[in-house]
Formats: C-alpha cells, sequence, structure tokens
C-alpha cells in the first residue's frame, strides 16, 4: 500500500503541490494521563507516537520544582523514583485540575507528598511544592502548562516544524468547568486546543479507522460493528458504546467515574500501615519521606501481583516503623473491592444507556495501565458474558492516537487512501440543566444527547406575581441541584406581573459544533405571539472559580424567592 | 472538483503505464490500485448526487416534511435502510464535515436528521409516529406555543418546520 502512494508521488509532475497539500500544519494528539502522558501525530499513511531525548513513547506525569527551575517528567529524569516522592514534585495535576477544596478526590490528595491544603469552603485548594526548604505555592494549571511546554517542546525538536494545534484526551467525568481548566493550562503553554475528545472516544475513533481499514481490504459492505470500549488509568475509569459502520462512529452512551489505579495504590497503602493519615498529617521532611517509601514499596507490590499471586512487601520507613507482610491477590482485590464493583457498574449503566444488550457487542476493547490488572480484564470479561477481548490495540497508545487521527481530521488533512475518511458522532457525557422544583437539578440535555444539540423546556413562576427568575446551570448526574457541578447563573427580569404558574419561561441549551454550551431563556404570556422580553443568551460556563462557594452563596442570599418549576404540558 | 477527478485519472493513467512493464504480481496491485480510485470518484459522485437532493429535501423543510422524508427513505424502510440512511447523511451534514461556509445551517439539518433517525429507530416510538402521521392526515396542525421562540441560530427555514410538527 505504501509503495504505489511514493511511486505515484515520485512520478507525478505536482510533486511539489501534492507534498505541500499532503503536509499542512497537523495538529498533533496529547494523551496526558493522570500518572503517564504520551503525544502522537498523523505523518502522512498512519499514526507515530513521539519519543523524547531517552527514546521514550510514554512519559511520566509531574513537574518537580527543584532548584527554582520546574522541570517535567518529559526531559528530565529523576535520579531516584523516591525523588519524586520528596515534595519538591507535583503529579496528579489531573486530578486536582478544576476541583474545589470540599471534593473527595481532592481530600484523597491530600496523603501525597506534595502540600495539599483545604479550607472545605468549596474554593480551589491551597497547592505547594517543597523547594529549598520552603513551600511554594502552585496551581494545578500552572503545573500542567509546565509540562506542556516541555511536550511542546519535544513534539516541535522531532517534527522540525512549530507545533500549535493540539487535540487532547479527556476523562468522560470531567465537567464543562474542568475542561475550561484544561484549555486554560494550554493556553499558558502557547497551545490552541482543536478539540477535546473523551478518551474512549479517541479510542472509538481508532477503531472505527481500524474497521474501515479492514473493509477495504476485505472489499467489505461495511457491516455495522458495536464495541465496548473500557479505559482505566491512573485517575479515571470510562466506558463507551459505539457503533460502527462505513466509517461512521457513533457514540450511543458514555459512563465514568473518577476511580483509578491511584485508589487501588491508597487503598493498599491504607491497608498495609492502617493509622498513615494520621502519621502524615503534619506533613514534615520526615513524614514526606516516609509517606514516599510506603507509595514505592507499594506500587511495587500491586505491579508484581499483575504476574504473581503472592508478594511480600518489607520497606523500613524509621522511627522504629517497619512493615513486613506477605499480600496476596485476593487480599488486594478484597481491600478494593468497592473499586472494582464501581468499575462493573458503569460498563453496565453505559449498555443500558446505549440499550445495547451484551450478545449484540462484537467487539470488547479494554485499554488503559489498569488494564493490565487480572481482577479488571475479569470483571470487563464477566460482564460480557466471556467474550474475548479485542487484540487490535496497544493499551497505552489507544488514545493518543485516537487523538492523533482527529488531529489530522480536524486540521484538513487529506489523506488519498482513504484512512481519514472518517466521522465521529460525539455525545454529551453529562446531563445539563437547571435549579427547579424546589431544590431538584431538571435536565434539559440529557446525558448521551448526540452532538450539536438543541433541547428546551419550558417553566412557571412559584409565586404570584414574580417578576424575576434565577437560572442556575448544572451539570451532571445528581437529583439534587447542589449534587452537580454549577456552570453558572444569570437573572430573567421583567416577567409580567400574573398569578403564579401562567406565564412561560422557555429555557433552551445549544451545544454547538464546537462544543460550546449557550444557555437561552425568554418568556410569553398564554395566548400571545411575541415574546413578553427580549430573549437572554450566556455562554456556558460563566463561573470561573470558587463553584462551590458560589452556589453556596446565591442560595443564602437568594433562597426559593426567585425559584422556577417545570410547567406541565396540558393535554 | 473538475481538476480533483482530472488529477485521479492523470495519476491512475501514469500508474498503469510504469507498471505495465511489471509482473503479474504488480498487475494485480495495480488493479487494487484502480478499483480503489474508482470507488473513491464513484463517492464524490454519489455526494455529488446527493447535494441535489439536499437542495430539493431543504425546499421540502418548507412544507410539513415528514420524517421518512428528512431521511430520505420509505415508509416501510427496514433498520438496516434507516441506519444507512442515517450515516449516508450524517456525512454529509454533521458539522465536523459540512463545508465551512454552510456549517451553520447544516448543523441544524444534522440535528433534524438525528431527531429522525432516533424517533425511527425506536420500534415503539415509531409505531407511534406512525401512527400520529396516520391521524396528520385527518386534522388540520396546530401551532405549540414553543415554536413561538427564534431560539435557532440556523437557518429561516427551520422557523417553517417548526411550525410542522
Amino acid at each position: 500500500m505504501v509503495e504505489p502512494a511514493y511511486t505515484v508521488t515520485s512520478d507525478s509532475e505536482t510533486t511539489g503541490e501534492e507534498k505541500s497539500s499532503t503536509f499542512p500544519e497537523i495538529a498533533i494528539g496529547i494523551d496526558i494521563g493522570t500518572s503517564q502522558c504520551s503525544v502522537a501525530v498523523w505523518n502522512g499513511s498512519q499514526v507515530e507516537l513521539l519519543k523524547n531525548t531517552r527514546n521514550q513513547k510514554i512519559m511520566k506525569s509531574y513537574v518537580t520544582f527543584k532548584d527554582n527551575i520546574p522541570s517535567g517528567g518529559v526531559s528530565s529524569q529523576l535520579s531516584h523514583e523516591d525523588e519524586m516522592l520528596s515534595g519538591a514534585t507535583i503529579f496528579n495535576m489531573k486530578r486536582l485540575i478544576g476541583r474545589v477544596d470540599t471534593d473527595p478526590v481532592v481530600h484523597a490528595c491530600k496523603n501525597l507528598p506534595f502540600l495539599v491544603q483545604t479550607l472545605d469552603i468549596g474554593v480551589r485548594p491551597f497547592i505547594a511544592a517543597l523547594v529549598n526548604n520552603m513551600w511554594r505555592s502552585t496551581t494545578p494549571e500552572e503545573v500542567l502548562a509546565i509540562f506542556l511546554v516541555e511536550l511542546r517542546a519535544m513534539a516541535e525538536a522531532q517534527l522540525k516544524r512549530r507545533i500549535r494545534n493540539v487535540v487532547l484526551t479527556v476523562p468522560v467525568s470531567f465537567s464543562r468547568f474542568q475542561l475550561t481548566r484544561i484549555e486554560r493550562a494550554c493556553a499558558m503553554a502557547g497551545l490552541h486546543v482543536l478539540r477535546l475528545m473523551p478518551e474512549p472516544t479517541a479510542v472509538a475513533l481508532l477503531y472505527g479507522q481500524q474497521q474501515q481499514q479492514t473493509s477495504h481490504e476485505n472489499m467489505g459492505s461495511g457491516t455495522e460493528k458495536i464495541a465496548l470500549i473500557f479505559s482505566m488509568g491512573a485517575g479515571y475509569c470510562d466506558v463507551a458504546v459505539t457503533a460502527t459502520a462505513g466509517g461512521v462512529s457513533q457514540i450511543k452512551a458514555l459512563a465514568g467515574s473518577t476511580i483509578g489505579g491511584e485508589d487501588l495504590l491508597q487503598n493498599m497503602m491504607h491497608h498495609l500501615l492502617p493509622n498513615s493519615e494520621n502519621l502524615f498529617k503534619n506533613h514534615g521532611v520526615k513524614e514526606i519521606k516516609q509517606m514516599g517509601l510506603l507509595r514505592v514499596a507499594t506500587q511495587d507490590a500491586i505491579r508484581q501481583l499483575s504476574s504473581q499471586t503472592i508478594v511480600q512487601v518489607d520497606v523500613d520507613l524509621g522511627d522504629g516503623l517497619k512493615i513486613c507482610k506477605a499480600v496476596n491477590r485476593e487480599e488486594f482485590e478484597e481491600v478494593n473491592r468497592k473499586v472494582f464493583e464501581k468499575c462493573e457498574s458503569l460498563i453496565i449503566q453505559c449498555l443500558q444507556d446505549a440499550k445495547v444488550e451484551v450478545e449484540e457487542v462484537n467487539d470488547v476493547i479494554i485499554v488503559g495501565g489498569c488494564s493490565y490488572i487480572p481482577r479488571v480484564k475479569n470483571l470487563v470479561t464477566n460482564v460480557c458474558k466471556g467474550k474475548e477481548l479485542y487484540k487490535g490495540m496497544n493499551p497505552l497508545e489507544a488514545a493518543v492516537c485516537g487523538a492523533a487521527v482527529e488531529g489530522a481530521i480536524a486540521s484538513g488533512v487529506n489523506d488519498p487512501f482513504g484512512n481519514l475518511d472518517l466521522l465521529t458522532i460525539q455525545a454529551t457525557p453529562l446531563a445539563i440543566g437547571i435549579r427547579a422544583d424546589g431544590n431538584k437539578f431538571v435536565p434539559v440535555i440529557p446525558r448521551d444527547t448526540t452532538m450539536p444539540a438543541r433541547k428546551e423546556l419550558v417553566f412557571t413562576t412559584t409565586h404570584d406575581n414574580q417578576t424575576e427568575a434565577l437560572i442556575l446551570v448544572y451539570e451532571g448526574e445528581g437529583e439534587k441541584a447542589e449534587e452537580n457541578h454549577l456552570l453558572g447563573y444569570f437573572k430573567i427580569m421583567g416577567i409580567p406581573a400574573a398569578p403564579k404558574g401562567v406565564p412561560e419561561i422557555n429555557v433552551c441549551m445549544d451545544i454547538d459544533a464546537a462544543n460550546v454550551l449557550r444557555v437561552l431563556a425568554g418568556v410569553v404570556m398564554p395566548g400571545s405571539r411575541q415574546p413578553a422580553i427580549p430573549v437572554m443568551e450566556v455562554r456556558m460556563p460563566t463561573v470561573d472559580d470558587g463553584h462551590g462557594w458560589c452556589a453556596e452563596a446565591l442560595n443564602r442570599t437568594y433562597g426559593a424567592t426567585l425559584d422556577l418549576v417545570t410547567l406541565q404540558k396540558k393535554a | 472538483m473538475l481538476a480533483t477527478s482530472f488529477s485521479i485519472v492523470t495519476l491512475t493513467t501514469t500508474n498503469f503505464s510504469v507498471e505495465s512493464i511489471s509482473s503479474l504480481s504488480h498487475h494485480v496491485k495495480l488493479q487494487s490500485t484502480v478499483s480503489f480510485a474508482t470507488a473513491r470518484w464513484t463517492e464524490k459522485q454519489q455526494q455529488q448526487q446527493h447535494r441535489h437532493v439536499s437542495d430539493l429535501s431543504l425546499h421540502q423543510m418548507a412544507s410539513c416534511t415528514t420524517l421518512y422524508e428528512i431521511l430520505g427513505i420509505r415508509v416501510t424502510a427496514s433498520d438496516e435502510e434507516i441506519k444507512a440512511a442515517y450515516r449516508r447523511l450524517a456525512r454529509v451534514y454533521h458539522p465536523d464535515v459540512a463545508p465551512a461556509e454552510r456549517k451553520e445551517s447544516f448543523t441544524g439539518e444534522f440535528m433534524k436528521i438525528h431527531t429522525a433517525y432516533r424517533t425511527l429507530s425506536d420500534p415503539e416510538k415509531r409505531a407511534n409516529y406512525d401512527r400520529s402521521l396516520i391521524r396528520r392526515h385527518q386534522k388540520p396542525l396546530t401551532m405549540s406555543s414553543s415554536s413561538l421562540w427564534g431560539f435557532s441560530g440556523y437557518t429561516s427555514h427551520k422557523w417553517k418546520t417548526d411550525q410542522c410538527w
């Protein structure tokens, strides 16, 4: 297949033009995982993973603030893994970005060597690195930006051209607010985000390309194939169900949760040293070292349990604190039973949302670092009635390869052999709605709605002569409003005075092709053909920090005075 | 467009003349290439043809188009035909593949196409829709209040279409 292309190109009189059109400014694909990252690019005929100066395709996701000059896991190499846990190094930034200090995920990060402080009032947490015996503050966005700068430099060195456009993979469970923080970090690194792709959607695109190539080779008719994609890394677990035929992949459902290898690790650390939270809470130099030693030992044990059924843990934490314990696989699985049960429920939920029976699934794809854990493989296989796992993908590279393919497509690359003749019809991972009917979350755009999308619901007033309404926009799956992410708010004013329940307040939500969310709201009185006041259009999210604090303040200030209820349709 | 077709033909011809000196296996490869090139050309022809259809269907949008007409299928279409129609239309109207200057109007069309697909691909919803289709021929349309809104940032046809549902 490659030879004819070469022959044609070299013989063609339009060689120059062909080359210039074949290689426009292509967006690169980036997969920054919670613990590992990689970069890939479409090289004209296939996806190529880029390597750093140490010939590594997969690099660790961290930034060290040693000697006042921050350096990331892309270009530098810590002399010992212990140094990564000295307090000077910040990792897990993907787990921290865009979260408030009441979030349990943030609290779990307080067990890490670098400093995470919370006031528990719904604002961003305080994060600092230990540099020359001084805690120096930073933010997850800044850490991520420093890391991205290094990735960019690596990519530019290897491709020998400037890199500006990127496609990044993101967890399914990321809120729109978190997506804005990712984009902010990219902007700080001089990168323009063409697209943010949920990780299993990127894998679905790669799968679609593979099916397309198979179809070409077989001159097949493009029969529809349904794939279940399970992705579990250090920080997140994501599931997707996709239907693929003729190069068109339709995402039928997505499900995601903030559970991953990091949770397995923390649970095991607590199992090995039950009193660790109390022992380490002072965050002194000695405690940091002890945390680091315990973390490394536990990581090693978990890794070995993927290929052995029993492993010996021997670690001296100092101060007479020693751990000498044999741990077997069953023990590891029991300690993490809830994590694995959550994974299983995500798969079941995703299949149900997609209205797909297990028997209808053609391929089961499992990717991510945790895909090497026997229990993870077993639970996916069990849910899928013992169906054999798809073997056509490298679990650690699939997402970044999909992002690179998307980068090429979004950049307008034209492949003469049709390898980029693909379309992914994406879906919203989370429901979007407003607070109404008391304190309920009323979805306007349900979960798994195909994008682009526009939906509307009609609401009405809750008080006689109510002339204003507060529109609070949330994203998530919780039944109560505050169980979800507050995206933004605005007030409708000038509602004509009337008995409660009479005005019709139409709330429309629109997600455009670029995944931009706009909320529109208007008022009409029954029998009238004209809107009562000018329609309001607000782009979301509007809250740029402290959304937990903000939601609480709004509730305290306004209570239920400006509430709405869903208007019941008259038969 | 014409230049592109011409280029394809030229490349094919060049390839043929080079390969004619080669062995039989190369000849087989050549056939594969030609076949592929033909497939590509056919696909473009189909898309071009479909653009004519789409212009017509845009016109139909103003006259109470049924979901079947939106997808360009018969009322008796099978599930496979519905899926194939959806994919074919998605390849034309999805904003990711729409021409830049028509992205906005095509986005609106894609949402209508998807709504039609979602209704017709669900057996229960399809049955309900078919019944309402029969009833529609028996009584005049009524306008819902929500259709008063010009929330659409899309084509003016959207307004007329709203009145039909």
